[in-house]
């Protein structure tokens, strides 16, 4: 049974639409999406090019997006929810075959201007999906088994595909956020109770097996697990970035060694310095209350979603809204621990900072998608 | 649950007395029974969001401490070998007997690469060919271009060579410190020294190891760290070494020898005070060994000293009589029958020259007669004979403590017949090392007793088992000196010291059997001062020709020996000998002066 049954005569229509979006959310996104064009000016070493004008660019394209997206009802991207997930497995599949005449790992589509990832279509998309499942889905069902086997196989099927390619971060980002759109929705605790302790058992096997006759994994793999859990114990070699991350970090200290001023990452010490690890670069230009500022700003992001989300009445809108910001947390969450050595490195951009096209358009395209549910929320129960 | 039902028959019928429309009443039922639903459902969300806010709190929280942690510790260097075991670089020097150092580490870098963090790895690889000539820019550039993280690129690298690298400025080429072993006398004693290498390497330390010569036989006391600030002392004493070494060299140039060696040996304590091999090295820059096929004692890694083992030829001539003697066989006048060829068999034994019918056992060893000698070995027999060299220490490896002494092992006649013995008696068909010969000697010149050759210091006589009577030996003394004042060792004289010793000089076997007519291996072996000797000195000549002749003499006689002599004029007053004039004894001995 669905709740988007509220009178539509009570929702804004055409250009008033405008006056009723979220713009403190707009602010904030701006203000990020600013630090990121600051950040990739100093990596590039005070200059535009060659990164920053790009992602000036596309911030501005992905904003229009996603006021093109507000703009339209809510209940229309419900309904095209089914249609979206579809095309975005096909365009993974496209991608493996593709990416196989390729010789190589491709993961993304050339549509002329920019270069578009399917995996990271597939981040809003199946959180589309999941949302407008549990809205059509009658409240008492949720738990049964046999509907919680169909969302599962929502999340499972793509995961799967985009590991394949192959591409851990992303597949752990799918997984975690259907998952916690799942738990959001009502699903049963014992479910997530029982995941997770399979889980745990599945891992403490793995490793209790080690050294035994009948341990589960090859000695060379038991070898790569340690070097990902633990990358200190090659500082050369997958530890590298960290290191030298925290290195960056620690050397800006409390206030930092001012813009332009950072010296492990200009001097090339970090690869991916404009890319995943560009939070280093912050962190030591700005040290930690920089560090603090951008992790409060991304707070409040949060914490706009999750108003937006209270204040909608039907459960396509709040779930897509929560989506989005599992999705948008899951991304800097899982990107700073890797930055601070809490998390092994899977690679994963800090949203709407790190150079890429892709990534940026996806959540804004998920931001229009809360604010059509902002715009679009009933007014009063009349 | 308890459903309220959608038309409750009561009051539709009372809404219907009123004239009301039931159907508002199951309208609002409807509504109702929505509301809270909406209701139930929203407090489940709720609670549920309730859980993923505090999911988000506790990972911002974390992620904010971990910064705060991180922003406030110091930063560290990544210490690439944790967990390694560390390396221990520290070994002991090594000394002479009077303290001077051979052998120390020295402190210096190693080069290498990380290519991943190499800002411009060609013009990185440039520069460095351009400051390592010997570094090929293309392979380089391989290197650093290829997927590898880590490329050594010098193991050691000198002060000029680390501040070129430095003004590269790539923070991709880096520097560890490490020690080095260090010869500061260059290839002086370089045979005995042998040399060290790396062992273990990582970027901040290396482990020296000994390869050759001392350094790898006392690699454990070296490296063991209870040695600490305690250096191996050596019994060579640094000046006598440098002056032999430079007599020597001089003296194989002169001689056209394609090698040479000395061996100076206290006859007390075993002391080896100077050994050397001609050609040397320098064990700071230790050359490959040559690769199979070819001659190893070619090579200026062999020791020609302890490795090389050859027919000594004539020099063995004083053992026969000197056990002669000790058998009671014969005294130093009695007459012995030197008519040739001797024959035995096919054999034949003849003289170099002709000496005359018959000489006194003196003259036999002054002369060098083999006819003589092989009578004297036909009468103490084989058996006797080998019991007595083998005392002499002819039939094992030298104890002598660098570990190529262990390779020069005699060769034994596989089977020691009387025509065997008669042969060895003058020097050929049994093989040694001339350091074998030194001991040998060293025991006629301290008085009968075997002292095995030694490379460290020693304090006092160091006496093996006696192997002749005090009187043989004084009178194989005797006779030794004789060879220098009137035999065949006569340009042996050393104005002011007094000489004692045997020549010997013997065809080179060729090597798929028989020997060479014009390639001879000359060899003195002498001990001084002859009326009391403290040292034993042995030199060798390999294939000496003198040319100042109408032909080329490659007897010992003009080859080793005056190359010997000048070595005891220069060494002698480095040994604190003073010049002096025989005693009277001995000088009446001495019939006329040869020169």
């Amino acid at each position: 049974m669905s709740y988007l049954e509220y009178n539509v005569k009570s929702t804004p229509s055409g250009l008033r639409k405008v006056l009723y979006l979220n713009w403190p959310l707009i602010l904030l996104l701006c203000s990020v999406a600013g630090v990121g064009f600051l950040q990739l000016y100093s990596v590039a070493g005070g200059s535009l090019s060659p990164w920053a004008e790009p992602q000036m660019k596309r911030f501005i394209l992905g904003l229009s997006v996603m006021l093109v997206v507000a703009m339209v009802p809510v209940w229309f991207w419900r309904n095209m929810s089914v249609a979206a997930y579809l095309i975005s497995v096909v365009l993974l599949i496209a991608v493996e075959l593709v990416g196989i005449e390729g010789k190589g790992a491709q993961r993304w589509i050339d549509i002329g201007f920019m270069r578009l990832q399917p995996s990271e279509l597939m981040k809003i998309t199946l959180i589309m999906l999941l949302a407008a499942y549990y809205d059509w889905l009658p409240g008492h069902r949720t738990s049964r088994p046999f509907w919680v086997l169909v969302p599962l196989v929502i999340i499972l099927f793509p995961t799967y595909l985009v590991l394949r390619q192959p591409d851990l971060g992303t597949s752990i980002l799918l997984i975690t956020a259907g998952g916690g759109l799942m738990f959001l929705a009502g699903v049963h605790w014992a479910y997530f109770t029982a995941v997770i302790a399979a889980g745990i058992g599945l891992i403490t096997a793995v490793f209790e097996s080690r050294g035994t006759p009948w341990q589960l994994l090859k000695d060379y793999q038991y070898r790569r697990i340690d070097t990902f859990l633990d990358p200190a114990s090659d500082p050369l070699g997958a530890g590298y970035h960290i290191t030298q991350s925290k290195i960056a970090l620690g050397s800006g200290g409390w206030t930092g060694r001012g813009f332009m001023q950072g010296t492990q990452s200009r001097l090339n010490f970090l690869p991916e310095k404009h890319t995943d690890f560009i939070f280093t670069t912050l962190a030591e230009e700005f040290g930690f209350v920089g560090g603090i500022s951008l992790l409060a700003l991304y707070m409040l992001i949060i914490i706009f979603c999750i108003a937006t989300a209270m204040a909608t009445r039907d459960r396509f809108s709040s779930l897509v809204t929560l989506g989005v910001a599992i999705t948008f947390f899951l991304f800097f969450a899982v990107n700073m621990s890797m930055v601070m050595g809490l998390a092994p490195v899977v690679g994963v951009p800090l949203p709407m900072v790190s150079y890429g096209g892709s990534a940026m358009l996806v959540l804004m395209v998920g931001f229009g998608l809360v604010q059509s549910a902002h715009i679009h929320r009933p007014r009063g129960r009349n | 649950m308890i459903r309220t039902p959608l038309r409750p028959l009561a009051r539709i019928l009372s809404a219907r007395d009123r004239g009301e429309n039931p159907d508002a009443i199951e309208r609002e039922n409807i509504r109702r029974r929505h509301e809270d639903m909406q209701d139930r459902s929203r407090a489940r969300a709720e609670g549920r969001l309730l859980v993923l806010g505090l999911f988000f709190f506790c990972a911002f929280t974390v992620v904010g401490a971990r910064m705060g942690v991180i922003a406030t510790a110091e930063p560290a260097e990544p210490l690439a070998n944790a967990g390694g075991t560390p390396i221990a670089a520290q070994r002991g020097d090594i000394v002479d007997r009077n303290g001077h150092i051979l052998a120390t580490n020295f402190e210096t870098h190693s080069l290498y690469a990380q290519p991943p963090i190499l800002i411009d790895p060609e013009a990185a690889a440039k520069g460095l060919a351009r400051i390592f000539p010997d570094l090929s820019e293309e392979r380089l550039i391989k290197d650093f271009t290829g997927k590898r993280k880590f490329v050594w690129i010098k193991k050691k690298i000198s002060p000029e060579q680390k501040q070129a690298v430095h003004d590269l400025g790539d923070p991709g080429l880096l520097f560890g410190a490490r020690e080095m072993r260090l010869y500061p006398n260059g290839p002086l004693a370089a045979h005995v020294m042998g040399g060290a290498s790396f062992g273990k390497e990582a970027v901040n330390a290396a482990e020296v190891i000994g390869t050759a010569g001392v350094e790898k036989q006392f690699d454990t006391y070296l490296r063991d760290p209870a040695n600490a600030g305690k250096p191996l002392q050596l019994s060579l004493d640094l000046t006598v070494q440098a002056a032999a070494e430079r007599v020597l060299y001089g003296g194989m140039k002169i001689m056209n020898a394609k090698g040479a060696a000395s061996i100076l040996m206290d006859v007390h304590t075993g002391e080896v005070i100077s050994v050397v091999s001609l050609p040397d090295f320098d064990p700071n820059d230790r050359p490959r060994p040559p690769t199979s096929g070819f001659d190893p004692s070619v090579s200026p890694l062999f020791n020609r000293a302890v490795q090389g083992v050859y027919e000594l030829g004539s020099t063995f001539k004083i053992f026969a009589a000197a056990q002669a003697m000790e058998l009671g066989l014969v005294t130093p006048e009695t007459i012995i029958d030197i008519r040739g060829p001797l024959r035995w068999g096919k054999f034949r034994i003849s003289d170099f020259h002709y000496y005359g019918k018959e000489l006194s056992v003196t003259k036999v060893i002054a002369k060098s007669s083999n006819i003589g000698t092989a009578r004297m070995a036909q009468q103490i027999g084989a058996e006797r004979q080998q019991k007595f060299l083998s005392a002499l220490g002819f039939f094992d490896a030298t104890p002598f403590e660098i570990v190529e002494a262990s390779g020069g092992k005699p060769l034994l006649p596989p089977n020691w017949s009387e025509l065997s013995a008669m042969t060895i008696s003058y020097g050929h068909g049994l093989s040694a090392s001339p350091m074998h010969l030194a001991a040998a000697y060293a025991a006629i010149a301290n008085g009968g007793h075997y002292v095995a050759p030694t490379i460290l210091r020693k304090e006092g006589p160091q006496y093996g088992p006696r192997v002749m009577s005090e009187e043989v030996a004084k009178a194989s003394r005797t006779m030794l000196r004789q060879v220098v004042t009137e035999g065949s060792a006569s340009m042996g004289e050393v104005p002011g010291y007094a000489v004692a010793g045997k020549t010997g000089t013997a065809d080179k076997p060729k090597p798929r059997g028989g020997y060479y007519e014009d390639k001879v291996i000359a060899t003195f072996a002498t001990m001084f001062p002859a009326h009391d000797p403290r040292y034993v000195l042995v030199v060798t000549l390999d294939e000496p020709s003198e040319n100042s002749g109408s032909e080329p003499r490659r007897t010992a006689g003009w080859t080793a020996v005056p190359v010997a002599a000048e070595l005891i004029g220069r060494i002698a007053p480095l040994l604190g000998l003073r010049p002096d004039v025989e005693p009277k004894v001995l000088a009446g001995v001495t019939l006329t002066s040869s020169n």
